[in-house]
């Protein structure tokens, strides 16, 4: 069972997500609600897949990508957020992520990416 | 061959095989006959040396007899003798039967028997002649020294011997030297077949190399000539980009069509781009094409955050003109070895799908508004709206009018401005007093253009493009509100939204109330050089009770005296107006389910002036001028149902003493009921009463501003 951490600084978005993604069958050992969080907390939780905010109090989701990476090369990066524009998108990607999804999402959508998150291109 | 497909190679393999053949057959030959020329040599030499010694040999014997004869010692020349009778007789033997001899300088040597049949039939003879020779010279040998006697039967020998076996040898030597030529001679025959055969070998390598070469080349040409053909006819523009993002040498030729410049080869793409995006959408550029030439991010993922989906150009149409374009790039990765080596790059002109779209948009927006245009039409009554349409497009036509005069100048007077401001204004207060929402808010907005013009310090003629723009629109919108009427009317006509009127009835025309309004219209017209004509519609005013019958008398005079007095123009005016020369006024009279009635009366005259009520208003001393400009225009046209105010400039019995239509509004408030006007300055103005049997609206005192609503501002 892959192993699911959920960063976002909203509640209702985290619980939405866990609720979508541990109904297909993704164990969630991590809810973060900021980057410095998430990234103090991805060592310990081990996650195999991470959904990630971009837009947080604090430190973003880019910069939080980027630490969760150094620290853990292998981990799926997935960005859940409100991309208010390409250039940011670009910015998660070239920082190590995987795939995004725009909010506001659909539960197909976000369990579509997260299978394509582990297929072979 | 050899189990291994040579395919196309197969040819020159085999080539090159016979060429290695034949050249090694060659040299084989070469060097087997070669070797037989240089031992042919050798017996060439030897068999001289054999003619030189059959001489040698004879003159030694002829010494030896001297010597023998002078009883000389004859050692040396015996020893010599012994020499070269061995010597000859050693190589005879060789070259008969093959075996050792001397080479010319004293070494062994070995050589082969000869094995010609002419030689051998030579060395057969001389073998004959040489045997006997031999034996005698065997003796002296033998013997140590040679006797006179021995020495001169010696001699005789030598004698009888000595030419022929000279003859021999020399035939040996001949034979000889033709054998070695023979070989020489096919030597070079074997030299010249092999050169030959090898350059025909080479020659059908040079041949088969040769077409091949062609073919491929003709594939090549044939692959360039329709990659130049796609290049070439293909509407989008398509190019390489390296990693550095250079565009490739070879391009589509819609690509300089495309993004409107040449000369793109070895050029970088953000040069190319960077006049027409912002540095955002640049760096944003910069960042995408870096990821996609990143192996390790999904193409399908990258794919949506094409920053260039739809870029927007300007292109320069002619001097001081450009158009705007819509661009859209594609990009696609290009892989060798599983990695990304180039991109492919469509560009392609979207500009006719970007303006279709946004028609669409556009028509989408204009449906859902003329449903509420629609809706909004449904409620103002047919006839005023097209009074309503009529009066907007002459307003429009007279700001037109306006802006074509100013369109040069290079200065604009404000008073160019202040006038269109008023003509808007007008037709804006006029949708807003029908409920025109939509059609306010574009005037409204024209409005906002023309205040800002206001605030600049100099105008030229250039800064009203955005007013004509709008007006155009302006003319648009009424044109649709013209269309949307006429299907109203159909709708009306189908379905009887409003009350039918009650059919014309020439019989109520000839009613003898009715009969006396025409003759006093007509009477009163006369005396004021007005024509016009009174039409009837309703209910036969006889039959309702007396006081209101009278009231409604009473305001119908007012209203026909108040229409040829202040409303219905001269035949003149009304010709330059294109309006029938004969003022029209229209009496309707209906009766409610309720018991009360509705009065309305309409002229087709020049309106009521809110700046002559104004007016009028301050002179009279009703208002200071300060408070009827702070006035609004409703409550300003209501001011024409007070008493002692005319807006005529001399007061005779018809009008002016401004004692009339106060009158009327008396009767109205004894009666109860309300009064409505609407008026389009140079249109009409009309008055439409609700008398009695209404206790439940209000006094008309505070209804004036409703009943001012249909006023245009």
């Amino acid at each position: 069972m892959r192993r699911l951490m959920i960063v976002d600084d909203s509640n209702i978005i985290r619980s939405k997500i866990a609720r979508a993604l541990g109904e297909h069958g993704l164990e969630v050992v991590g809810l973060s609600p900021n980057g410095e969080d998430a990234v103090e907390r991805c060592v310990s939780a081990r996650p195999d897949v991470i959904t990630m905010d971009i837009t947080m109090p604090g430190m973003d989701g880019i910069e939080c990508i980027r630490r969760i990476r150094s620290l853990n090369p292998d981990v799926r990066i997935l960005v859940v957020s409100a991309l208010a524009d390409k250039a940011t998108a670009i910015q998660a990607l070239k920082e190590g992520a995987q795939g995004f999804v725009c909010k506001p999402f659909t539960e197909e959508s976000l369990t579509e990416a997260i299978g394509e998150l582990f297929s072979e291109e | 061959m050899f189990g291994i497909d040579l395919g196309k190679y197969r040819t020159i393999v085999i080539s090159i095989a016979l060429f290695l053949i034949f050249d090694l057959g060659v040299l084989v030959l070469n060097f087997f006959i070669s070797s037989e020329i240089a031992s042919d040599a050798v017996n060439v030499n030897l068999a001289g040396r054999q003619r030189m010694l059959t001489q040698r040999t004879a003159k030694l014997t002829l010494q030896l007899e001297n010597r023998a004869q002078a009883g000389v010692p004859q050692d040396v020349e015996l020893k010599e003798l012994i020499a070269a009778f061995s010597l000859f007789d050693r190589t005879l033997a060789a070259f008969e039967r093959g075996g050792e001899t001397a080479s010319g300088d004293g070494k062994p040597i070995r050589i082969a028997a000869v094995d010609d049949g002419v030689a051998q039939a030579v060395l057969a003879d001389a073998r004959k002649l040489w045997d006997p020779y031999k034996a005698r010279i065997s003796e002296v040998i033998e013997s140590g020294r040679a006797s006179p006697a021995v020495a001169s039967a010696l001699v005789t020998q030598a004698e009888r011997a000595n030419l022929p076996l000279l003859k021999l040898m020399n035939d040996l030597t001949t034979r000889v030297e033709e054998l070695a030529a023979s070989k020489a001679t096919l030597l070079r025959a074997v030299q010249v077949t092999g050169i030959s055969l090898a350059t025909i070998n080479f020659l059908i390598i040079l041949f088969h190399f040769i077409r091949h070469l062609r073919a491929s080349d003709r594939q090549l040409e044939q692959a360039r000539k329709e990659t130049d053909d796609i290049l070439r006819t293909t509407q989008d523009g398509l190019f390489l980009l390296d990693t550095q993002a250079v565009i490739g040498v070879q391009h589509s030729a819609a690509l300089e069509r495309v993004l409107g410049t040449t000369a793109l080869a070895g050029r970088s793409f953000y040069d190319i781009i960077s006049p027409a995006v912002t540095p955002k959408t640049l760096d944003t550029t910069r960042e995408y094409i870096d990821l996609l030439l990143r192996h390790d991010v999904k193409e399908k993922l990258v794919a949506s955050l094409n920053p260039l989906e739809c870029v927007e150009v300007q292109v320069a149409q002619g001097p001081g003109e450009s158009d705007s374009r819509y661009l859209q790039f594609g990009f696609n990765r290009v892989f060798e070895n599983g990695k990304v080596t180039h991109l492919l790059v469509t560009a392609n002109d979207i500009t006719r799908r970007v303006r279709l779209e946004r028609e669409l948009q556009a028509s989408e927006e204009r449906a859902k508004g003329q449903m509420g245009l629609l809706v909004e039409i449904l409620q103002v009554e047919p006839a005023v709206m097209n009074q309503f349409l009529r009066s907007a497009q002459d307003g429009l036509q007279h700001i037109n009018r306006q802006l074509r005069d100013q369109g040069s100048a290079r200065e604009v007077g404000g008073e160019t401005i202040n006038a269109i401001y008023r003509i808007a204004h007008r037709i804006k207060g006029d949708a807003s007093a029908l409920g025109l929402s939509s059609l306010a808010t574009s005037l409204h907005s024209l409005e906002d253009i023309l205040n800002g013009l206001r605030e600049r310090p100099a105008l030229s003629g250039e800064d009203f493009l955005p007013v004509t723009v709008r007006v155009k629109g302006l003319f648009e919108e009424i044109e649709a509100m013209h269309l949307a009427v006429s299907r109203v009317a159909q709708i009306r006509g189908v379905v009887s939204v409003e009350a039918p009127r009650p059919q014309h009835d020439p019989g109520v025309e000839a009613l003898p109330f009715v009969q006396r309004w025409k003759d006093f219209a007509v009477r009163l017209a006369g005396e004021h050089d007005r024509a016009v004509e009174l039409n009837y519609h309703g209910i036969d005013a006889e039959t309702l009770p007396d006081s209101l019958r009278e009231a409604l008398n009473s305001m119908v005079n007012q209203f026909i005296r108040n229409s040829i007095v202040h409303g219905i123009e001269d035949t003149d005016t009304r010709r330059r107006r294109g309006k029938p020369e004969a003022g029209r006024l229209s009496v309707y009279i209906s009766a409610r389910d309720d018991g009360g009635v509705d009065l309305s009366f309409r002229d087709d005259g020049q309106g009521i002036s809110v700046s002559k009520v104004r007016d009028a208003a301050v002179a009279a001393g009703r208002l200071t001028a300060d408070e009827a400009a702070a006035m609004d225009s409703r409550r300003i046209v209501g001011l024409i149902f007070e008493p002692g105010l005319s807006t005529r400039e001399t007061v005779d019995e018809d009008g002016g003493r401004g004692a009339g239509l106060d009158a009327v509004k008396a009767m109205v408030m004894q009666l109860g009921g309300q009064i409505r006007i609407g008026s389009t300055p140079g249109e009409y103005c009309h008055f439409r009463l609700s008398l009695g049997a209404l206790p439940s609206l209000a006094p008309i005192d505070k209804t004036e501003d409703k009943a001012a609503e249909e006023v245009p501002a």
